[in-house]
């Protein structure tokens, strides 16, 4: 656990290698990052947001990133799938330099780093079918986007009964597993999820983080950002602490939880 | 549209009109489609949407008179099936061009400012095609190619439906359903929705918005040059301004049946077309207007999205 001081704020304990949750460790110790975010700096008009914030996630990890309203999540994963253009500082995928090669959010898509994002975003007016057709648009290989189709209605069966029914008629729950099952659609190697808990029945959550690690379990990694730090931080290897655009803690999921920060400051003890 | 049909001889009297109604209110559906998938897709009121029309109008004339001097009825039946043949494929792809241009020139890099820049734009364009029309033909109205027959297809039943009005069919109603399949099926088409409904999650698809939006623009036009073709062949006159007044009423066919509807811009259209004619019929042509625009005031006072248009325009 590193003590952080904003300056300080790239220092990390445990670089790199994920310490999965859930048992079956096969930790690639010896991979490159699948994603390396580095002093990035981002904002809206004539305001920076994010300040040198720098993260990584490596192959198989699942990351979050917990901080309170208004701390720059959502701009962080914004900025990662080029919606929000980067000011500063490099974003690199799979060895590939998004900002300095200008790759725009379409062809990021096509490199396998899909974002489910806040609030859902699901198309309201057309089907639960067409919304997850969308999420495989980058894709033409008919058999494999038959057999995605089938796994995300085995991993939310409510959606296989929703098929022709308006995206927009979902209660919130089904809205969320339908903007994740979209998000996988395209078989993404790396999933942004930006808090895919917000709103939702106790019961939900608890399937929603089930399937996140499912998934995980079958080789897709995640960078997760939540409001719900508890949630996130006992299903995540590791963690950061976004604090007004920068990052002023990280460490595994289990370090975070018994910090005695974050315990004060977002797990309300 | 007045003066080549003396409705008071004809025995049909309220079918007749209804059947001129539709004829002229699939013609104003055509236009409005385009407006209304723009609208659907960047929320842009394309005023000059009716003024490339008038320029399709004029590429038209020049396709009949210049390839093979094509100018009357009388002509052997397969010049005039080539002639206008050719017309309805080279139009709609001028018109595709221009307007494709257009927004990769004007529009495209003013996509993150404010909407009423965008709007400025578009009447800005609006008068550029109007003075390109006046500078390509002149002031007064041209004559266009009187191609085909005008006689009665419904000869002995007191009611009139002309070679002229079954042309006007045969090419509008094909076109809506190309269209309505194109947009409902294919993948194109999905990726056209998702983008009206939502283009940054549409971008996070995949999606390049640009390129939809491109589309949207080609289509919407080579719509406006289809409707150009038929308006010169039925209409026999064509002028710089006839874009100002016809793509009025397609635009408030398109607010009327709810506009970023595709279905609606075609019911508003068909609807305009029915009351216009019943309304000049009944009431004189003076009121035509008057009952039309009545109307739409109405309809949006109960329903302010139109007669198809979302009830409300979720922003998720
Ligand atoms: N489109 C925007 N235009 C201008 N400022 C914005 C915009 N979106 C976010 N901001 C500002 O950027 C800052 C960070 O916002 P962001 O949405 O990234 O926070 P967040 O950590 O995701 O918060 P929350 O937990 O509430 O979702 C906030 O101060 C916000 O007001
Ligand atoms: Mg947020």
């Amino acid at each position: 656990m590193t003590a952080a001081v904003p300056s300080a704020a790239s220092a990390e304990l445990s670089p790199g290698v994920p310490q999965p949750a859930t048992g079956d460790a096969t930790s690639p110790a010896t991979a490159s990052p699948l994603l390396l975010v580095e002093d990035l700096e981002a904002g809206y008009g004539p305001i920076n947001v994010l300040h040198r914030l720098s993260l990584t996630v490596y192959p198989g990890e699942i990351v979050a990133i917990i901080g309170a309203n208004g701390a720059g999540k959502t701009t962080t994963l914004l900025a990662i799938s080029g919606i929000v253009p980067a000011r500063a500082g490099r974003i690199v995928f799979q060895g590939r330099d998004l900002t300095a090669e200008g790759i725009p959010p379409h062809e990021i898509v096509r490199l396998g780093l899909a974002h489910a994002p806040e609030g859902r975003k699901i198309f309201p007016r057309l089907t639960v079918r067409e919304n997850l057709d969308m999420g495989a648009f980058t894709r033409n290989d008919p058999d494999g986007i038959a057999a995605d189709l089938e796994k995300v209605f085995t991993l939310f069966p409510i959606l296989r009964q929703r098929q022709q029914q308006p995206g927009g008629l979902l209660s919130g729950g089904e809205q969320q597993m339908l903007a994740i099952a979209r998000a996988l659609m395209a078989r993404p190697k790396l999933l942004l999820l930006d808090e895919p808990s917000l709103g939702l029945a106790p019961q939900i959550v608890v399937h929603i983080f089930q399937v996140i690690r499912e998934l995980n379990r079958q080789g897709v990694s995640v960078l997760l950002v939540e409001q719900n730090a508890r949630m996130a931080l006992k299903n995540a290897h590791r963690g950061y602490v976004l604090e007004t655009g920068r990052i002023t803690l990280s460490g595994t999921g289990q370090q975070l939880l018994h910090d005695p920060r974050v315990r004060a400051a977002y797990l309300g003890e | 549209m007045e003066g080549w049909l003396a409705p008071t001889e004809l025995a049909g009297g309220f079918l007749q009109f209804l059947i001129l109604g539709l004829v002229i209110g699939s013609l104003y559906a055509l236009i409005a489609l385009g407006y209304t998938m723009v609208y659907g897709i960047i929320e842009l009121i394309n005023f000059a949407h009716g003024d490339l029309f008038m320029l399709g109008a004029f590429f038209a004339l020049g396709l009949a008179i210049w390839p093979m001097g094509v100018t009357t009825a009388e002509a052997p039946l397969p010049a005039l099936v080539a002639t206008v043949a050719l017309m309805l494929l080279l139009t709609p792809l001028f018109c595709a061009i221009v307007n494709v241009s257009v927004d990769r020139v004007v529009y495209r890099p003013l996509r993150n400012s404010p909407k009423l820049t965008v709007i400025v734009s578009a009447i800005g364009v609006s008068f550029i095609f109007m003075n390109i029309g006046l500078l390509w033909r002149g002031a007064t109205p041209v004559k266009f190619p009187d191609l085909i027959s005008d006689a009665n297809l419904l000869e002995g039943t007191g009611l009139r439906f002309t070679w002229k009005d079954l042309m006007v069919v045969a090419v509008t109603v094909p076109t809506m359903i190309a269209l309505t399949l194109f947009v409902r099926y294919t993948r194109l088409g999905k990726a056209m929705r998702a983008t009206a409904q939502n283009p940054v999650a549409a971008q996070l698809m995949g999606i390049n918005v640009n390129r939809v939006i491109a589309v949207t623009f080609a289509i919407g036009g080579a719509l406006a040059g289809v409707a150009s073709v038929i308006y010169g062949l039925y209409i026999k006159a064509v002028d710089y301004q006839m874009g100002f007044q016809n793509g009025l009423y397609a635009f408030t066919a398109a607010v009327l049946g709810g506009v970023g509807n595709i279905p609606g811009a075609v019911l508003g259209g068909l609807t305009i077309g029915v009351v216009g004619e019943l309304a000049k019929a009944y009431l004189g042509a003076k009121w035509s207007e008057a009952v039309i625009f009545g109307i739409l005031i109405v309809v949006l006072l109960f329903r302010p999205t139109g007669l198809l248009g979302a009830r409300t325009r979720e922003k998720v």
